[in-house]
């Protein structure tokens, strides 16, 4: 739990069209922190899911799967590196950040506060006005029935859940922002102790829950990203290069980034 | 915020009892404060040997994983099992039932990179 003063200039990885496993987007999140906590500077990744996959919280018990639906719909698994309840990925967009712990935002809430303002920012853009969940719903399997303070909502329904990992002097956090539904949900991928529990869990994620579709706002993945990428522009007060990491590094992490002459980086 | 006198501290909030040549380690009452509700404790295996300023075990809260560093070197000679099922030991009692391990110390010598009460008072409060 250390923390270091952190630049503002932010590397942009626009991975919307990099076609990956769901395991490989976690290895690419984690590959952005160790690079971060090795004293690389910050990044932000935007990215999407195809085929869907259902991640899991760190220490999630596997026994929360059913492993069969999820074979059945064609959803891979895989484990965050984060903590948090099983998430339905493919009809969301997700950002990750990895920056160094910023030393005026000491505590987690602090962290995801100033996060929260670069995605409320952008999501305003859009008009859409959201704002930080306070901690509220049941401890359950499922990610998005539960409101935490790193979450946003809309209404008092949540658009946005987001989790994070601290390694060393650096932290990664991701978050999934729900652009429409796919045709099943979270609660038709984990276990449940009889019909009438996941019919339940069915609408009390319903309920729980809000699309950017269903706000009638703009669900085009790339309007989206490029919303929240001026977000955080305005409101957490960074410079965003897309600029490379250092490309041995990011190869070996599977991340692929053209490599482009120094000078020649585009900001924005 | 509280800071037992008794305790040494890590810069990375980690607090350490030294009984004879072990020490037990825990996390501080600023480290539970920041992290939020504590919900798991990986717990590492006993008879492991741990580096000073390795990570031997994770947390995780409602909103965060983090990590915690052995503030001594030695071979883990115990774990709290209690917190397998009252994880939020750490946030009600940081100093007491909420320990985390006991480390049979290597090199006591290292205790003297840690800080006193007043220092870690200092470090989290500047």
């Amino acid at each position: 739990m250390g923390s270091v003063a952190g630049p503002t200039v932010w590397r942009l990885f626009d991975d919307l069209d990099t076609p990956r496993t769901a395991a490989g987007q976690m290895g690419a999140d984690l590959a952005l922190l160790d690079e971060v906590a090795a004293g690389g500077l910050p990044a932000l990744r935007l990215y999407r899911w195809a085929p869907p996959a259902l991640s899991l919280g760190r220490f999630q018990a596997d026994a929360d799967v059913d492993v069969d639906a999820c074979t059945r719909l064609g959803v891979e698994v895989v484990r965050r590196p984060t903590g948090g309840r099983a998430l339905l990925h493919g009809g969301d967009l997700t950002y990750a950040v990895a920056m160094p712990l910023p030393d005026h935002a000491p505590s987690v809430d602090a962290r995801y506060r100033m996060l929260a303002a670069g995605l409320i920012a952008g999501l305003a853009a859009l008009g859409v006005e959201a704002e930080v969940a306070s901690h509220a719903g049941p401890a359950g399997p499922v990610c998005f029935t539960a409101q935490r303070g790193a979450d946003l909502r809309v209404g008092g329904r949540k658009l946005c859940g987001s989790a994070q990992v601290q390694r060393g002097p650096a932290l990664l956090q991701h978050g999934s922002i729900l652009l429409r539904r796919l045709a099943f949900d979270e609660t038709d991928l984990v276990r449940h102790e009889s019909p009438a529990a996941r019919a339940e869990a069915r609408s009390r994620l319903g309920s729980a829950t809000v699309t950017l579709a269903e706000l009638g706002a703009p669900t085009d993945p790339r309007e989206v990203a490029d919303a929240l990428v001026e977000g955080f522009v305005r409101a957490v007060g960074v410079r965003m290069t897309s600029a490379p990491c250092d490309g041995a590094t990011c190869a070996g992490a599977g991340i692929e980034v053209e490599t482009s002459p120094a000078g020649a980086t585009a900001d924005r | 915020m509280d800071y037992p006198q008794d305790l040494r501290y890590s810069t990375e909030h980690e607090w350490v009892r030294v009984e004879g040549g072990r020490a037990t380690v825990g996390i501080t009452a600023f480290a539970q404060d920041a992290l939020g509700d504590v919900v798991y404790v990986q717990l590492p295996d006993v008879g492991a040997l741990v580096t000073a300023g390795a990570s031997v075990s994770e947390v995780e809260s409602t909103k965060s994983v983090s990590e915690i560093f052995a503030p001594v070197s030695g071979e883990i000679v115990s774990v709290n099992g209690t917190l397998e099922d009252a994880p939020e030991l750490l946030n009600s009692d940081p100093y007491g039932t909420g320990w985390i391990l006991t480390v049979e110390m290597s090199d006591t010598g290292e205790l003297a990179a840690l800080m006193d009460a007043a220092g870690y008072r200092t470090l989290v409060e500047s």
